[in-house]
């Protein structure tokens, strides 16, 4: 019973990780329709900007929470004011396409300044782990999870009851509709792509001491982030959470009972069956109904 | 007129020695060999999750070539190196073949690990270019053997797994039973294959899990290792993957766990992420760890300076091998008594002994490689090394078993 309890601790950690990056994915999707294959990139930059401020200038842990979503908000809402604007009206393959290359060339521009294979981040908190009936937690990863979650069950309550959130959901449902009724598609967009951005960044700060820095977290978070959104419904925030938890928890799960070589195997598998068997996702926010 | 035999000798005659007239002006025209130049080709991955291989490989080639060349390089001529990124498989091969088809090197490196040297094995055999295989354990590249096939540092997976199995028995340490942690790609499924003919072979107790490269969660792995009384770890992968694995058995409570690793794991870039990493053991392709005496310190300068910043764990193993590496090539380039064609560079190659950095004024950081015609590992020694106070030490050599 133990080692299920520590196994589903794990899932859930990385889980909680999985569940931020595609809640940004999901808020820029749902707010523009836009998929952001940046969004790794941009975690990327929150993890760097996490080691910047912990490491190489050693200030309070806390500065990295502080800073880094509003700073990594801003580099989104510039990327999405110079480049996906004039991109508005063409074809969504162009769009998608854009933010392709644009994660790929954050990545290497990371890559070609900072020439190093991995920087280790160390957790906001050490020492020895608690134990409860023979189930080790250390508060580090009881940080990770709760401090996800609650982060991403804030964004769903901003994206539901916020002004902002509103015009978001609005411009979602109709975006004629949405100007009719005084919301600015520019500014609505703006702040779309910054809070993405943010839950990016915050992502990037949490996973930052769990997987390091590398250009390879930009393919693992948007990856993840991805594939736990699609499994939810790239429509639902609570989708989003729901999914990024499933994922992580059914991949520690087949690592340990099925086979540890199929830890990475079974978030496609996953993402293949839910494709066909509910492509909607299992947790849409809009109901189908038989007409 | 009837043409008799004595007249047609006298033609073949002519055509020896005219022959023999020309022949000096096309041995000038080798493959890779100008005037002024001899052309290296090297391969290795320079992104992604194998760059800690083929990044220093470069940067340690290129430190003893700019050398060599500042002492007015071999034979009159200076080294120049191609360096092709590569690091799939199919990237690898397409590599190799535009160094040897387009830019006509002369010797071509494969400073790229086992997947690189398993896609270009077949192709370096067919075509004869003398090759020299730095990192690549895996026994594709080294079987069947091939005169112009060498390898360096890195020893034979049927060396390195006895001498990493015996590191758990240091100190008088007795393991009950060891769990072998293996990445499923190819330079630990190479190494995996001898570590468990041995513990076979010795009656060794072990379990093994597996993992993907570049993995961050191994709670599974390291849970079943929990269930099955493991006391020692065996890690076969690179020093990201076995510093997240460290940490998290921590985290799970797995104490007083003896933790030994694979060559590709030694580096310091593994202490940032563990913290406290003392004790953790595994094994060094070369004499001394940087940091370790005069010699390396000298050589982690001098790297330094040429890349401007240290980026963080380097110099690394691959560094030094590398650096080590190229002089043993210039060591056999100068053996041809600079008749460069590529026959006399093989029979020069083949015929090394105690060659590397210090016989041609470098500095002495890998161990010395010796050749023969039928055996072309250079090297058959590791330093075991040990993490203490937060940097790595070799405290004694493993010779060959």
């Amino acid at each position: 019973m133990a080692e299920l309890a520590l196994v589903l601790i794990a899932g859930a950690k990385f889980g909680a990780i999985y569940a931020l990056a595609a809640l940004g994915l999901v808020v820029v999707h749902k707010a523009t329709k836009t998929v952001n294959f940046a969004h790794g990139a941009f975690a990327m930059l929150g993890a760097f900007s996490s080691y910047l401020v912990v490491v190489h200038w050693q200030w309070p842990y806390w500065m990295a929470y502080v800073l880094t979503p509003p700073l990594i908000g801003v580099v989104a809402a510039l990327i999405e004011f110079l480049i996906l604007r004039p991109l508005r009206r063409a074809d969504m393959f162009t769009v998608v396409i854009a933010t392709v290359f644009l994660g790929i060339a954050l990545s290497e521009a990371f890559r070609l300044t900072y020439n190093t294979e991995l920087l280790a981040v160390p957790g906001m908190f050490v020492g020895m782990p608690f134990v409860f009936h023979g189930v080790f937690m250390t508060q580090e990863t009881l940080w990770v999870i709760a401090g996800a979650l609650v982060i991403c069950v804030a964004c769903v309550l901003l994206f539901r009851y916020g002004r902002l959130g509103r015009g978001m959901r609005a411009m979602a449902s109709n975006v004629r509709g949405a100007q009719l009724c005084g919301y600015s598609v520019d500014r609505v967009y703006m702040f779309a792509w910054f809070l993405g951005g943010a839950m990016a960044g915050l992502a990037g700060v949490f996973v930052a001491p769990v997987s390091g820095v590398s250009v390879e977290l930009s393919i693992a978070i948007i990856s993840a982030g991805f594939v736990a959104g699609v499994i939810g419904g790239f429509d639902s925030l609570k989708g989003a959470i729901l999914g990024g938890l499933l994922l992580g928890v059914s991949e520690s799960l087949a690592a340990a009972y099925v086979s540890s070589a199929l830890k990475n195997c079974i978030s496609f598998l996953l993402l293949f069956v839910v494709l066909m068997w509910r492509p909607e996702g299992l947790f849409p926010e809009t109901v189908a109904r038989r007409v | 007129m009837r043409r008799g035999p004595l007249h047609r000798i006298a033609l073949a005659l002519a055509a020896a020695a005219l022959a023999s007239t020309v022949a000096p002006s096309a041995m000038a025209q080798e493959a890779g060999v100008s005037d002024t130049e001899i052309t290296i080709g090297a391969i290795g991955a320079l992104t992604g999750p194998i760059a800690f291989i083929g990044t220093p490989g470069r940067d340690g080639m290129t430190l003893a070539i700019d050398e060599i060349n500042a002492k007015g390089g071999v034979c009159g001529r200076k080294l120049k190196l191609n360096f092709e990124h590569a690091s799939t498989p199919a990237e690898s091969l397409a590599a190799v073949k535009k160094l040897v088809e387009q830019d006509k090197v002369f010797a071509l490196v494969l400073a790229s690990g086992s997947t690189g040297a398993a896609a270009a094995a077949d192709y370096v055999r067919q075509v004869g270019v003398p090759t020299y295989n730095l990192y690549g354990s895996t026994p594709i590249i080294r079987e069947p053997f091939s005169k112009n096939v060498f390898h360096g540092a890195i020893v034979p997976v049927e060396v390195a797994a006895p001498g990493l199995i015996g590191l758990f028995y240091d100190d008088g340490h007795k393991p009950q039973k060891i769990g072998v942690l293996a990445g499923t790609y190819a330079f630990p499924q190479a190494t995996l294959k001898a570590v468990e003919a041995h513990l076979k072979s010795k009656k060794i107790d072990y379990a093994l899990e597996q993992f993907d490269q570049s993995a961050r969660d191994f709670t599974s792995q390291l849970v079943s290792f929990g269930r099955q009384k493991v006391d020692s770890v065996l890690i076969l992968g690179s020093f990201s993957e076995a510093g997240f694995a460290i940490k998290q058995a921590r985290e799970l409570g797995m104490a007083n766990i003896r933790w030994v690793l694979d060559g590709s794991a030694v580096s310091r870039a593994i202490v940032p992420i563990i913290g406290n990493a003392d004790g953790i053991r595994g094994y060094f392709n070369n004499p001394a760890f940087p940091g370790q005496n005069d010699t390396v310190r000298e050589f982690e300068a001098r790297l330094k300076k040429q890349l401007g910043s240290m980026p963080q764990g380097r110099p690394n193993n691959y560094d030094m091998i590398a650096y080590g590496s190229t002089y043993v090539i210039a060591d056999a380039i100068t053996g041809t008594g600079c008749q460069l064609t590529r026959d006399k560079f093989l029979a020069s190659w083949s015929s090394l002994k105690n060659a590397g950095p210090k016989t041609m004024g470098g500095l002495d950081v890998s161990f010395p490689e010796s050749f023969t015609e039928t055996d072309h590992q250079g090297n058959y020694r590791l330093g075991a090394a040990v993490v203490k106070n937060g940097e790595w030490q070799v405290y004694r050599v493993i010779e060959r078993p």
